[in-house]
């Protein structure tokens, strides 16, 4: 590793810890629209990245390289939600509010790339520094983040999200399946160092070739 | 720490917040700057062969399997491979001679890699710094520490607040001296008693005794509980006593109270279920630097219990706790003075008198008579604030704040008061008393009595063999039927203890 990929890495951080921090608490927001002010009172309504952060999975793991990390999860207490708002439809809004966050982030950056792009401004690019470098990052990380979150293995978002629809026929069978889950998750993110074929970079690079060719 | 500032203070919150971006934007910034001018970027080395193939490089440097090349662009760029025959082939026809050997990285990059080395250290520690310390946390540096507690010197007593306890006193007149002035005693040759163990029941003043020696010699006075070197690790309790033993020895002259010595000094060996060798560990700790200190000679350890009978005797021996200090039983002289000591503060009233305030209270302890005379100023305070009258504590305050504890022993009083008077009528002086009693929650009961003592009465009900035991407190009303008149006393059920249910029978 050479010099300038340590930069790199550095710099490809700072978005990283930025979109992180946006999906918590995005979940903590919904969650207090919602009635539960469990997060908001643990003060994790926030957009400071340290009431967030995780010391290994936000700082140590990406630092060192690793492509995985996290952050840590904000609490939320259904039984607190406003009457009217069931129980499983408010989970399964919270957990969605997480990966909808990235996924707005990166149509935002994605659309101001374009525009940027565009033949009338290619002339401002050069002037505009980092901002471009930025924007790209931006997408790559909040694709990343938004596509991992909605893979459908507990703890992961995607497995809330499936866990508000199910219907009540599947739920045993789905309950087995979860109690499964961090096995699962581990087999995921191993699975492109044992067999070469990596899902997560997969479905990464499929929204992107949609972003960037398709779209 | 983040967390509770959020909570008092959401402003300061949010402002941090946005420092917090606007740091981390500028060092995205500056970071982009340094890999803007002269970077070197990693590549695909299918990205390298097609520069080659094309003719666009300019130069190539190979350190190992690591090949650097500059395009026409002038960026430079690094790949991970093998130069093959085709490539080199390539490269010789396009005139370029691949120089071999190490890179030589600029300063900049070293200290890049030494930012990037310190930061990941630095978080590690504190990482781990979070782990071990914090509330709730647990840090095994921490753990062998003793607890003693150095007691201020702002609450300094000396003996003249201790009332009563002459013996004791004079007792510990020699300690004193020798924590004062030990070359006089060393010179003489004497070896003093450095442990000292203090007996007594609850509440007789040892700690107080204890403190008032510490005052007496201004010696650092350190107070630690037995049980404090209890601990669910073993060999804690032994490095605790060791660390006590060794502040003291820093800020001699020191006096080290051990509270309760019970709790680690009980008989060796006498534990139920198997050994308890965590604690026998602890008072060989103990027994050692009560031993080990001849040389650091301004150091006196007061342990105080009130079961001297269980403690072990080698704790007793020549050269530990080899003075036992019994506390005394107060005499009325004793109790005026303390009387006077806790009253000092307190405006009393001209009808207060304590001598007669020191009869009511015959076999109290000090810290019962501490807690009379502030019971009965705390009702004056009361009376002083409903009717607005001057403050002053009277002796009616005195005789109130009795009453909870002579209540009870006066109904029983009147229990015997009647057995007494019964069995004086008995025809028989060798006879028994026959009596009725009338209970709470029982019907009544008539039988022999066969004894009395200060709680209980023991019955053998008319016609059963088996005899009972009943309590006092649960007799509603007493009623003798032997002797040569029935002699009947129902003014028992007006104290109001007679009225509250018990948990004796």
């Amino acid at each position: 590793m050479n010099v300038n990929d340590l930069i790199e890495r550095l710099m490809m951080f700072i978005p990283f810890l930025l979109s992180l921090t946006v999906h918590e608490w995005a979940h903590a927001w919904t969650a207090w629209k919602l009635g539960d002010d469990t997060a908001k009172l643990l003060g994790r309504l926030s957009l400071n990245p340290l009431v967030h952060m995780d010391p290994i999975g936000t700082f140590l793991l990406p630092l060192m390289g690793v492509p995985f990390g996290w952050a840590k999860p904000v609490p939320v207490n259904p039984l607190r939600f406003r009457p009217g708002v069931s129980l499983r439809g408010g989970m399964l809004l919270v957990a969605a509010a997480g990966p909808i966050s990235n996924a707005l982030i990166a149509t935002g950056a994605f659309l101001a790339f374009k525009l940027l792009t565009q033949p009338q401004f290619v002339g401002l690019l050069p002037q505009l520094g980092p901002v471009p470098f930025l924007l790209i990052m931006l997408i790559q990380v909040n694709v990343v983040l938004c596509v991992f979150n909605l893979f459908p293995i507990p703890p992961l978002d995607g497995s809330k999200i499936i866990d508000g629809v199910i219907p009540d026929s599947l739920r045993p069978a789905w309950n087995q399946y979860c109690s499964l889950g961090p096995i699962l998750l581990i087999g995921l993110i191993l699975l492109p160092q044992l067999t070469g074929f990596n899902p997560i970079g997969e479905a990464v690079g499929f929204v992107m070739r949609l972003l960037f060719i398709g779209g | 720490m983040w967390l509770g500032k959020d909570l008092r203070n959401p402003m300061n919150s949010k402002w941090k917040t946005l420092l917090f971006w606007g740091v981390l934007l500028g060092v995205f910034i500056a970071l982009y700057q340094m890999n803007r001018g002269g970077g070197i970027r990693t590549v695909p080395f299918k990205a390298f062969a097609n520069s080659v193939m094309t003719g666009s490089v300019r130069s190539v440097e190979i350190d190992g399997n690591r090949i650097r090349f500059q395009l026409d662009g002038s960026s430079r760029s690094e790949t991970v491979g093998v130069l093959s025959e085709a490539l080199n082939d390539r490269l010789s026809e396009l005139g370029i001679e691949p120089q071999y050997g190490a890179f030589k990285d600029g300063i900049g990059s070293i200290i890049v890699y030494v930012v990037a080395a310190v930061l990941l250290i630095a978080a590690l520690i504190w990482f781990l710094k979070k782990m071990s310390g914090g509330a709730g946390g647990f840090n095994l540096l921490e753990l062998s520490k003793s607890r003693a507690k150095l007691v201020g010197a702002e609450t300094k007593i000396t003996f003249a607040d201790v009332g009563g306890c002459q013996e004791a006193k004079e007792l510990f007149g020699d300690v004193v001296d020798f924590l004062k002035a030990p070359e006089r005693w060393s010179k003489a040759g004497v070896r003093l008693p450095r442990g000292i163990l203090l007996e007594g029941p609850p509440g007789s003043g040892k700690t107080y005794l204890a403190r008032a020696v510490a005052g007496e010699t201004g010696a650092q006075f350190y107070v630690v509980a037995a049980s404090e070197f209890v601990q669910l690790f073993v060999g804690v309790g032994a490095a605790r006593v060791r660390d006590m033993f060794e502040t003291a020895t820093k800020n001699s002259p020191a006096v080290i109270f051990i509270d309760e010595i019970d709790a680690i000094g009980r008989r060796r060996g006498s534990g139920l279920g198997g050994s308890h060798d965590e604690r026998e560990q602890t008072l060989n700790q103990l027994l050692v630097c009560l031993d080990g200190f001849q040389q650091q000679p301004r150091i006196v350890v007061i342990a105080a219990t009130n079961r001297p009978d269980i403690l072990d005797q080698a704790l007793l021996r020549p050269g530990r706790f080899d003075r036992r200090i019994k506390m005394p039983e107060l005499t009325r002289a004793d109790r005026i003075e303390i009387l006077n000591i806790h009253t000092k503060d307190k405006p009393l009233d001209r009808d207060v008198s304590l001598d007669e305030v020191a009869g009511w209270t015959e076999g109290q302890h000090g810290a019962d008579l501490e807690s009379l005379t502030n019971e009965a100023a705390l009702l004056a305070v009361r009376r002083a604030r409903q009717q607005s009258a001057e403050l002053a504590v009277t002796r009616a305050d005195f005789r109130q704040a009795l009453r909870p504890r002579e209540s009870q022993n006066r109904l029983f009083d009147r229990l015997d008061a009647v057995l007494i008077e019964s069995t004086s009528q008995l025809a028989e002086p060798t006879g028994r008393a026959v009596v009725r009693l009338h209970l709470k929650d029982h019907p009544p009961m008539e039988g022999d009595v066969l004894w009395v003592d200060a709680t209980f009465i023991k019955l053998r009900p008319s016609g059963s063999e088996t005899a009972v035991l009943v309590p006092k407190a649960q007799i509603q009303r007493l009623e003798a039927i032997s002797g040569t008149e029935a002699v009947s006393r129902d003014d028992v059920s007006a104290d109001k203890w007679a009225g509250r249910r018990t948990d004796l029978a």
